[in-house]
């Protein structure tokens, strides 16, 4: 009984050392890590798995890769955030470490044709599996043009020059600043600009046949 | 406002980010240019598509595999910690090993390497029975063996007769 008890208090307290995390913003949960508290790692797992996948993802196109590079960014920040300047951004950061994952898999694929191969091979083949955002009420047709289109925007973003992709996912999916992806990408702001331009061109131009 | 001020400013218009004079311009030709106003429609239709797109989420192991990851990569820190300390620690003793080794060296090839021996003077002092044959008193031969210079003096004055200037002091050597 007095077990049971204590399991039961230690869970609350749990609970509460986890609600405390998620109220904090990424300076304190970075903070409370580098203090001693492993759930806070969680946390910050928590809070960027699904961005950085995203954000791989839309930049290298291959969703298993995509996942094992996500985790080696948490790897490199769990190894690294003893060094990592709390005056800057965790985001920035992080997004930085997977900037340059993605950067290196692109770069190691156009030396492999092979690999590149592969890669496109497979994602034909992920054609086959259900789409994720179908739902049961859609009408077929509906759904049939949803995932028509769904391709043709992704195929539209992979046709886009890497350097003008990077910057492009980083604005328009990420919602990240001018001032962010400079750093992210270290380039300096106007070059940002001047690649976020011709991006939205590009992509306008690639997808406007499909729109009419 | 020309169409290439309107294209150059594009970017900051879609974002919102361009003042309230310049936004208005902005505003102002796209009434007055259709081709303008295609281009500003195309941008924002293919950019709320693309904004639109469904997230994807991690697969339903992806937790399980970034720990065992995470543990991995504690040991291998582990790991290269102590090897690093156990590295360190050979070093120390190989260096110290070293320096011992090299001074009894040094030590050994002095004991066989032949030097100099320094000794003392010697100093040659004649007997009693020696002095009372006749010849120069002791305290002339020490002097001489001593390398004094008054010895030599001494020694032509012992042999050169002397002519005292008084008769009482001549009495006394004769």
């Amino acid at each position: 009984m007095a077990i049971i008890a204590r399991k039961h208090a230690v869970g609350e307290q749990g609970a509460s050392v986890r609600e405390q995390l998620r109220a904090m913003d990424d300076s304190g949960v970075v903070t409370a890590f580098l203090g001693g508290e492993e759930r806070a790692f969680s946390e910050l797992v928590d809070r960027y798995q699904t961005r950085l996948l995203n954000f791989i993802y839309r930049t290298i196109g291959d969703r298993e890769k995509a996942e094992d590079l996500v985790q080696e960014v948490f790897i490199r920040v769990y190894r690294h955030l003893h060094r990592f300047d709390r005056s800057k951004k965790f985001s920035t950061w992080a997004y930085t470490i997977a900037s340059n994952l993605a950067k290196n898999e692109l770069r190691n694929r156009s030396r492999n044709p092979l690999v590149l191969f592969q890669t496109v091979q497979k994602n034909w083949q992920e054609d086959d599996r259900p789409l994720q955002f179908e739902d049961s009420t859609s009408r077929p047709d509906d759904m049939y043009r949803k995932r028509h289109l769904r391709e043709i925007v992704e195929e539209s973003v992979a046709k886009l020059p890497e350097h003008h992709r990077h910057v492009f996912i980083l604005r328009e999916l990420e919602g990240k600043s001018y001032e962010e992806i400079a750093e992210i990408t270290d380039c300096n702001l106007g070059t940002v600009k001047s690649r976020l331009n011709r991006a939205r061109n590009s992509f306008a131009e690639i997808v406007a046949p499909y729109m009419d | 406002m020309d169409c290439r001020e309107f294209r150059e400013q594009h970017l900051s218009f879609v974002d919102d980010t361009l003042p309230g004079v310049e936004l208005v311009r902005m505003q102002m030709h796209l009434t007055e240019c259709d081709e303008c106003a295609r281009h500003d429609a195309s941008i924002r239709r293919s950019l709320m598509l693309f904004r639109n797109l469904p997230r994807i989420e991690p697969s339903p192991d992806f937790a399980k595999k970034l720990e065992i990851k995470l543990r991995e990569a504690k040991l291998a820190d582990a790991a290269a910690a102590s090897g690093s300390r156990s590295r360190k620690f050979a070093a120390a003793v190989t260096i110290t090993s070293a320096a011992m080794l090299t001074y009894i060296g040094v030590s050994l090839r002095q004991v066989d390497t032949p030097q100099d021996i320094v000794l003392p003077p010697v100093v040659a002092i004649a007997t009693s029975s020696d002095a009372s044959a006749g010849g120069p008193a002791p305290e002339m031969i020490a002097a001489v063996s001593a390398g004094l210079p008054i010895w030599t003096a001494a020694l032509f004055a012992e042999q050169t007769s002397a002519h005292f200037a008084s008769i009482e002091l001549a009495s006394i050597t004769h």
